[in-house]
This record gives C-alpha cells, sequence and structure tokens, in this order.
C-alpha cells in the first residue's frame, strides 16, 4: 500500500509541478497598474415604507443566496459579547452582528448614520443629538429605540463594564460624556467639553436591553463571561447584517443572514443577499494561502512576496486582486532624545551621544541617508509606500504637503559638517569632540520584516561612517527598554494607527504620553523641560481634540505632522500595501483604503458561473 | 487484592513527583522573559490604568512564589482557572480534548490492527522477499519526520483537490444526515492519520518482528516443535505471548502520547485539537492552561507506565509485584 500511497504522492506532486511550471513573467509591473478602476454606486438613501426607516442601497441590485468564506488568523475569538473583546479577531467577529449608531463612509471617512436615521452637533461642539429609525427591530422582532441606545452607554459603556478602552478615550479632565433619552426615538449625548473624537466613538455597538440588561445587572465579573464562545446561537440577538448560527472551536464560526435588517436594495427586497458568511480560523498565514489555492476560502490578504505569483496567475483564475493602498501601519526609527539622569544619578544616554541625537542636523542626515525606496523593493517587494508623515498614508487627516525625497548622501555629509562632524582618511565619522560615532541600533528579534530593515539602515547609516550596531533583542526586553529602563540608542518599531483619528497617538505624540518613545518621561520626570517642539505638539493635540470642525482640526493636525518632519524624532520609514484577492463570482465589490473589501457584506452577491454551482450552501438536504 | 495494594503504592509515589513537575513548570514560564502584557503596553490606545487592571487580574502584580500558591491551591480544588482572555482552562480544554483523542484512538488502534501482524508476518517470513520489502518500506517510514511528511501531504491535498486542506469538519456540517456527517469527519481525518500512522507503523513492525525473531530462536520454541506440536500451536500460543511482552510497555507510552504525541501533526492540518491551543499559550505565556496541559500529560504519562506495569502483571507471571 505504501507504494501506491507513495505513486499518488509523486503522480500528484508532478501533477503540480507540471501547473506551475509555467513562466513567471511580467511580474515586475508597477504597482498603480494593478489597482483598478472601481465605479463607486451613490451613497445610501433613507427610505421611509409602512412607517418603517430603512436604508436602501444604490448599488446594483443582485440575486439572493450563497455564501462568503473569509478567514481569520490564530485561536479564533475569545468572546461574541462586543463590549468585552480585547483582540482584533473577537472585534472583528462580534461587531458582525451589532450595529452602532453612525458607521464611516467608506470613501470619505466621514462619520455617517447607521442605525441612527441622522445626526446633528450642535454650535457649542458639546451636544450631539441623535434621531433613530422608527420601526427597524432586533433578530427576535423587539423594536430598536432609545432605550437601547441610553442602556449601551449609561449602563455598559460608561459604567465600565467589560473592556473599558472606549470609556478610557472619552474621560475629558477627569469627566464622563452623558447621555439623555428625549423621547423613544431620539437620544442627546453631552459632552463636558468640545471633544471632536467623540464623534467616532458613536459607531461603537448598541446592545439590546432586553437581552444585556439582566446580564449587566449582575455585575462586572459576571458580564465578562456574558456571551462567551460557550453561549448557544440561539440566546443572540443581534442588530447586524448576520446572526451567529454556529461556532467550533478552532475550525470555523458561521453566521446566517438577519431576516429583520433594515437595509434594502432598489426593489425594496431586504438585504443581504449572502444566506452566510463563514469565517474559517486558521492558525497561520500558509495555511490560509493553502485554504485559498484549495478554493476552501474566498478572499484574502496576500503579503508582498505572494503578490508577483497571484498576478501572473490572475488571468487564468477566478479571482481579482485589489490593491487597498498602503494600510495604517507606519513602521519607525527613532533616537533617543532623552536627556535627564535616572535614579542611581546616571544619564539614560551617554552624554556624548545625547549631543548627537539632540542635534538637528544629526537627525536629518540619518534621514536623507535612508534609502526608502530600496527598502520597500526589498524588503516588502515593492509592494508599500515609503513614509514621511506621522498620519499614516490613508489617513483622512494626512498633510499631504509633506513631500517625499529620495535618499541624499551628499546632503546628509553637509549638515554633518555643518555641526562640527568630520571623517578621518578610513571615512570614519567623528564628531567635534573627537569621538567616533557608534551606537546601538535595537528591533524585536523574530520579526523579520524589521530585522531585514535594521540590516539595511545599518548599511545606510555605514555609509556616512557611522558605526551602527544593530542588535535585534527578544520583544519583552525590547519593550521594557522602551517604556521602564529607557537605556537604548536607536530603534526600529512600528505602530498602527488610526486612519480616521490622529487624537489616537495622543500617547506617542504628547511629551507625557505613555509611549512616547523618543523622550519617554516616566513618572518622576512629568514635570521635566520639553522641547519647544514637543510644547507646540501638545498644544496642537489638546486643540485638535477640542475643535469639532473638520477644517480646523486638520490645521492643527497638518501642523503636527509639519512639526515630525521637520524636527524627525520619528523617521518613518515605509507602509506595507494591502492587496486582497477574491473570487470574482462575487459583485458588488467597491474596495476602499478605508474600508476593505466586504465592509458593504450586505449589498455582496454572488453571480455563479456553471462552474461554481456546488458550493450552493442553499441545498436543503445538505449533500455536498 | 495484592495487586490493589500495588496500585495504591504508585499513586502514592506519584503525588511528590507531580509536585516537582509542577513547581519546575511554573517557574520556568515565569522567570522566562515572556511578558503577556507586552503587547498590551504597545498599543498607543491603551491606558495605563488598563494595564495595572490587567496585571491584577493575571495576578501579575504578585511574587512569583505567591502566584504559585494561589494556583497550586486552587488547582487541588479541582479549578484549573481561567485563561488570560478569561475563560474556563477546562471548557477549553474540554472543546479540545474528544478531537485530539479521535485522533490518536483511531491511529493507535490501526497502527496496532495492521502492525502486530504484519511484525509476525515478517518474522515468520524472515530473509523472504516479503520480509525485505517490508524493512525498506518501515525504514522509509521511520526516516521521514512527520512535519515534513505532513506538509507533503497538504501540498498534495491543495493539488488534487481530492482532500481538504486541513480542519476536522467542513462548514455546512451542521447541516448534514448522519452518515455523511461521518463520511465528512472520516475525508478530514485521512491525511492527519496518514501521517501518524505511516510514522509509528514502521516503529511497531520493527519492534514486533525483532522481539518474535528472538522468541523463534529461543529453546522453548525450539523444544515445543521438536516435541512435534502444530506450527500453529507453536507460534501462536508459545511463541506470540513471549513476544508481546515488551510491546506492552509500548502500548503504555502510547496511552501517554494519547493528548500531546500528535501535536505536531495537528498544528500542520489545522487540526482542532489540544496542539494548538497549548501552543498559542505558551507563546502567550497563558499560564494557567499551560500549566493545566503540563499536568495533564505528567498525569498521562504517569498513568500510561502504571497501566502497562499492571498489564505486565496480569500477562507476565514472572514479573512480581
Amino acid at each position: 500500500m505504501y507504494v501506491i500511497l507513495a505513486i499518488i504522492i509523486i503522480l500528484g506532486l508532478l501533477k503540480a509541478c507540471i501547473r506551475q511550471d509555467k513562466p513567471l513573467e511580467d511580474t515586475y509591473k508597477p504597482l498603480s497598474e494593478t489597482r483598478k478602476e472601481i465605479i463607486y454606486p451613490e451613497d445610501h438613501k433613507n427610505i421611509t415604507i409602512n412607517g418603517i426607516d430603512y436604508i436602501q442601497s444604490q448599488a446594483p441590485i443582485g440575486k439572493f443566496g450563497g455564501t462568503l468564506t473569509s478567514s481569520t488568523i490564530g485561536e479564533g475569538p475569545k468572546t461574541f459579547n462586543p463590549f468585552n473583546s480585547k483582540d482584533n479577531i473577537s472585534s472583528t467577529l462580534s461587531e458582525i452582528m451589532y450595529d452602532g449608531l453612525l458607521t464611516t463612509h467608506p470613501v470619505t471617512g466621514q462619520p455617517i448614520p447607521k442605525l441612527a436615521k441622522s445626526f446633528t452637533i450642535s454650535d457649542n461642539g458639546k451636544e450631539y443629538t441623535i434621531k433613530l429609525r422608527h420601526g427597524i427591530k432586533w433578530s427576535d422582532g423587539k423594536p430598536i429605540t432609545a432605550d437601547d441606545v441610553v442602556f449601551t452607554w449609561k449602563d455598559i459603556i460608561l459604567a465600565g463594564l467589560g473592556n473599558t478602552s472606549t470609556r478610557d478615550s472619552i474621560i475629558i479632565d477627569g469627566k464622563l460624556p452623558e447621555v439623555y433619552k428625549i423621547d423613544d426615538y431620539t437620544v442627546k449625548f453631552i459632552t463636558p467639553e468640545p471633544f471632536a473624537p467623540f464623534i467616532r466613538m458613536l459607531s461603537s455597538p448598541i446592545a439590546p436591553k432586553h437581552i444585556f440588561g439582566p446580564a449587566a445587572k449582575k455585575g462586572a465579573k459576571y458580564f465578562d463571561t456574558f456571551l462567551s464562545t460557550n453561549t448557544k446561537p440561539e440566546d443572540f440577538v443581534v442588530s447586524g447584517a448576520f446572526k451567529i448560527k454556529e461556532y467550533v472551536p478552532a475550525q470555523r464560526v458561521v453566521y446566517e443572514r438577519n431576516p429583520n435588517y433594515y437595509f434594502i436594495n432598489k426593489n425594496n427586497e431586504k438585504l443581504p443577499y449572502l444566506d452566510r458568511l463563514v469565517y474559517l480560523i486558521v492558525g497561520d498565514l500558509n495555511n490560509e494561502v493553502l485554504k485559498f489555492e484549495a478554493k476552501e476560502l474566498d478572499i484574502i490578504n496576500l503579503q508582498g512576496s505572494k503578490v508577483a505569483r497571484y498576478k501572473a496567475m490572475e488571468p487564468h483564475s477566478d479571482f481579482v486582486i485589489y490593491n487597498l493602498g498602503p494600510n495604517t501601519g507606519t513602521m519607525y526609527l527613532a533616537m533617543n532624545l532623552n536627556n535627564r539622569k535616572n535614579n542611581e544619578g546616571k544619564y539614560y544616554v551617554n552624554p556624548v551621544k545625547q549631543s548627537w541625537f539632540n542635534d538637528i542636523n544629526f537627525r536629518k542626515a540619518a534621514d536623507y541617508a535612508v534609502d526608502r525606496t530600496n527598502i520597500v523593493l526589498n524588503i516588502a517587494n515593492g509592494i508599500g509606500e515609503p513614509l514621511f508623515t506621522a498620519e499614516s498614508l490613508n489617513s483622512i487627516f494626512l498633510n499631504k504637503d509633506l513631500k517625499p525625497y529620495e535618499r541624499d548622501l551628499n546632503k546628509s555629509k553637509e549638515l554633518l559638517k555643518e555641526s562640527g562632524f568630520y571623517w578621518d582618511k578610513q571615512g570614519r565619522l567623528f564628531d567635534k569632540n573627537k569621538n567616533r560615532v557608534e551606537f546601538d541600533l535595537l528591533t524585536n528579534a523574530g520579526n523579520t520584516e524589521r530585522e531585514a530593515i535594521g540590516v539595511m539602515i545599518k548599511q545606510d547609516l555605514e555609509d556616512l561612517g557611522m558605526k551602527v550596531n544593530f542588535k535585534p533583542i527578544e520583544f519583552n526586553s525590547l519593550v521594557n527598554k522602551l517604556v521602564n529602563t529607557l537605556d537604548w540608542d536607536m530603534v526600529i518599531m512600528g505602530f498602527t494607527g488610526s486612519p480616521l483619528e490622529p487624537n489616537g497617538g495622543k500617547n506617542v505624540m504628547m511629551s507625557d504620553g505613555t509611549l512616547h518613545v523618543y523622550n519617554m518621561r516616566l513618572e518622576k520626570d512629568k514635570n521635566s523641560p520639553r522641547y519647544d517642539f514637543e510644547k507646540r505638539i501638545d498644544e496642537l493635540f489638546i486643540n485638535g481634540a477640542l475643535a469639532t470642525k473638520f477644517e480646523d482640526r486638520k490645521k492643527y493636525y497638518d501642523e503636527y505632522q509639519k512639526i515630525i518632519y521637520e524636527e524627525k524624532p520619528f523617521i518613518y520609514i515605509y507602509s506595507p500595501t494591502i492587496i486582497v484577492a477574491i473570487r470574482d463570482k462575487f459583485k458588488n465589490i467597491f474596495p476602499t483604503s478605508l474600508g476593505g473589501v466586504i465592509y458593504n457584506i450586505e449589498e455582496i452577491y454572488v453571480c455563479e458561473g456553471p462552474e461554481n454551482s456546488e458550493i450552493k450552501s442553499d441545498n436543503p438536504s445538505g449533500e455536498r | 487484592m495484592k495487586i490493589l495494594k500495588y496500585i495504591f503504592k504508585r499513586i502514592l509515589q506519584t503525588i511528590p513527583l507531580l509536585i516537582i513537575v509542577s513547581i519546575i513548570s511554573f517557574f520556568i514560564i515565569r522567570l522566562s522573559p515572556v511578558d503577556p502584557l507586552a503587547e498590551l503596553r504597545l498599543n498607543p490606545s491603551v491606558s495605563q490604568e488598563t494595564l495595572q487592571k490587567e496585571a491584577e487580574r493575571l495576578g501579575l502584580d504578585k511574587p512569583v512564589i505567591v502566584q504559585y500558591g494561589l494556583w497550586a491551591k486552587s488547582f487541588l480544588k479541582g479549578d484549573l482557572g481561567i485563561t488570560s482572555n478569561g475563560e474556563k482552562v477546562s471548557v477549553k480544554l474540554k472543546e479540545r480534548i474528544p478531537n485530539t483523542l479521535l485522533l490518536t484512538v483511531v491511529v493507535i488502534f490501526l497502527t496496532w490492527i495492521v502492525g502486530i501482524p504484519l511484525g509476525i508476518l515478517a518474522a515468520l517470513k524472515w530473509k523472504s522477499p516479503f520480509d525485505r520489502i517490508l524493512t525498506v518500506l518501515t525504514s522509509i517510514g521511520m526516516a521521514i519526520p512527520s512535519f515534513f511528511f505532513a506538509v507533503l501531504l497538504l501540498i498534495f491535498a491543495v493539488r488534487t483537490g481530492w482532500f481538504p486542506v486541513g480542519g476536522l469538519t467542513s462548514p455546512n456540517f451542521a447541516d448534514m444526515g448522519l452518515i455523511s456527517q461521518i463520511k465528512d469527519i472520516a475525508h478530514h481525518l485521512f491525511l492527519p492519520v496518514t501521517v501518524l500512522f505511516t510514522i509509528s507503523l514502521a516503529g511497531l513492525q520493527r519492534q514486533m518482528r525483532a522481539n518474535m525473531l528472538d522468541v523463534l530462536d529461543s529453546d522453548y520454541v525450539k523444544f515445543a516443535r521438536a516435541k512435534g506440536l502444530s506450527e500453529f500451536k507453536v507460534i501462536y500460543k508459545h511463541a506470540l505471548r513471549n513476544a508481546v511482552n515488551p510491546l506492552i510497555t509500548l502500548l503504555g507510552f502510547e496511552f501517554a502520547g494519547l493528548l500531546s504525541g500528535a501535536a505536531l501533526t495537528e498544528y500542520v492540518f489545522q487540526y482542532p485539537g489540544l496542539g494548538r491551543l497549548i501552543l498559542e499559550a505558551v507563546l502567550k505565556s497563558d499560564i494557567n492552561l499551560v500549566m493545566a496541559s503540563l499536568m495533564m500529560g505528567a498525569a498521562m504519562l504517569i498513568a500510561g507506565n502504571l497501566l502497562a506495569d499492571i498489564l505486565l502483571i496480569i500477562t507476565d507471571p514472572r514479573v512480581k509485584t
């Protein structure tokens, strides 16, 4: 039997080889060509039929039925309670079921109504009046009213049940916003001060009071276990397009359509089109790729190294590749600008090195020496964009006036000379006090991308005659150095930001922030002197949060980006580009950089060719 | 009665062993530099208060000795504690144990059903072409690393489309009839079982063959043959009983491997068993989950050895308690 097995395997592999043996030509197309021209439908409209305020989708009318299978990487959700989730996977999987009052416009990024019919903000920027839709229902048929909204905010979010990150982010000077019920379909929020980021928080899910109420009364400890992954699917009452049907640990989560959903198409038929939405839980990236190739998955995020191969396969395959543009990640190189002493009276940073890092010419010289184009080409396989700004490239607050530039070693050398640095005969760099320029460059070991970047930056900086000791160290030790012991010279790290709300980065940018990496202040140093540019950024962040009009806020955040761009406490490197492949049988796909590919899950439908017919899931007997 | 006393004594002996195992593993995990909160610390939107609350919730603010004491106390009460995400450890394990058992039991059953007869046959037909072919094949089976073989089969599944790529059930499993459900599981189990079966079959077959050859060469078998007993009686009554004894010890180890033996294959095939769960727990330093699985592993090993010893007493009167 082994002989047979061996022969089968060999044949299978041979077959695979033959299929794979096509020459991978024209794989190095410039990225911009992969971007598809997408014609977006008009915005949704509010339509009232028989006293019920529906949202009408303006996308082309599709066919009902079918399944979309997506995936999550890791061990799967930890909870299906959207107020408890502390990880991305749990949030994604639970928020499918619970809509918020508002949502984000997928193209412009502005807040638009969802469960709410409309919203207004008072002129003083403190009062938010939300009108709810009449006649819309939870999945069990009970109406969605102001009571649910007030309950969700008062008794869950503001009471600090579950994950308190929403609550933490809206405490203004120690005070919380208040929420009032005006009538059954009107709710008013009042913030103690004008606080622009608050509007984004109105996208938080709304919970059905008749289900969550009893749980909230039993206290925080009980609430933490409420709607855990062991809850029976029948016990969920939802407002979203899909409701959980089955959760199989470490395998998948299956959702079925919510018949009471309040979206309709142009024929006034209730959406979503799809019968089912399936998330497979896969352990790692490689398995995800295998599952996509075996057609068990319909959609996949492609890593840079895979894009070229998929691009070559695309013309004779059943999937389409979309380029969603740069992601929200900001990879940076930072120098330790700390000039204080630790408890033992020793400087965190060697004073000789301090004099270099605090020298703007030195930072600029390093910046001009970094070859971002080369890094994007070699590390991200060309699937990325050089980055120069503190806000990510898809941010709606991005300062577009800050122009990218190329590597310029001559400029670097001029800047160094200006500050008194000089080179000896072997081209080694010394400062004006005859100290050899030598420092450590850290990053976290195990992250192959950052390690590779480190090697390239080390070479780039050594072209200036600096001696760079590149040391990838274990993640936890690195975090400890960055936030506690502060004894580091230069580091390569990354943060993920929000493309919608720069205020989320205040812990990094403000001078007393808990992640103010480049000049971290411990508790005892909270009142130590600030650099001028730090002071200005602090002001800008405070004003940016208080201003309510987008245009006014944009001015503040533009200026902060300009300061970072000029002062270079962070030297940004690049953002990877998101590339997604999805089966071409799915229609109404309008990918955006902010929303992704399946943000409009209720509008997506399946247009099956004859070859896809076996995937139909509405087969009542269930036989494959 | 004597045997009961023996079992009791053995169980008593395991208690200090389990305590030592628990202390060593607890301290190794806690003293390793993995900080369960490192991810949170580097998240710009997480506040200092949240971090502190998390540290308190996970007991990280207390010294390691105290943490161990707390853990041991609740462990003795039969409470395995909660994972770092607040789920009950016992529930998590309960979800996965049946899946892992399904896989390992099927594999052990198949290996023994096939391996023992093959081993006997090979010994009886010593140096015949049949024996040689088997020798070559089992050597291959022993030489292939399970990880590599699993990946190979996975690629095979992707290219041919004949088998699902990992997992245990299809997405529409819940809507199937009973027979199609069984078929679906068998379809998913085929590849992981093949990997584990190939690798353990080779070892078992070689072992059985060697034991049998030893016994066949012994004086009492020669005597039985000389006495004129039928070949059937010689082999199955006299030779086989003696040749099987060493395998019983092996069975004890197989028992110990019931829950942990397939971890690598499980990982490659994305099988929803304990392997993936524990791996993630170790990476995140999810102490209660890791401790529960380590203690379970230690207990299974001890139980397996005990089981083998008892079986030996029953089958081999020479072994004294």
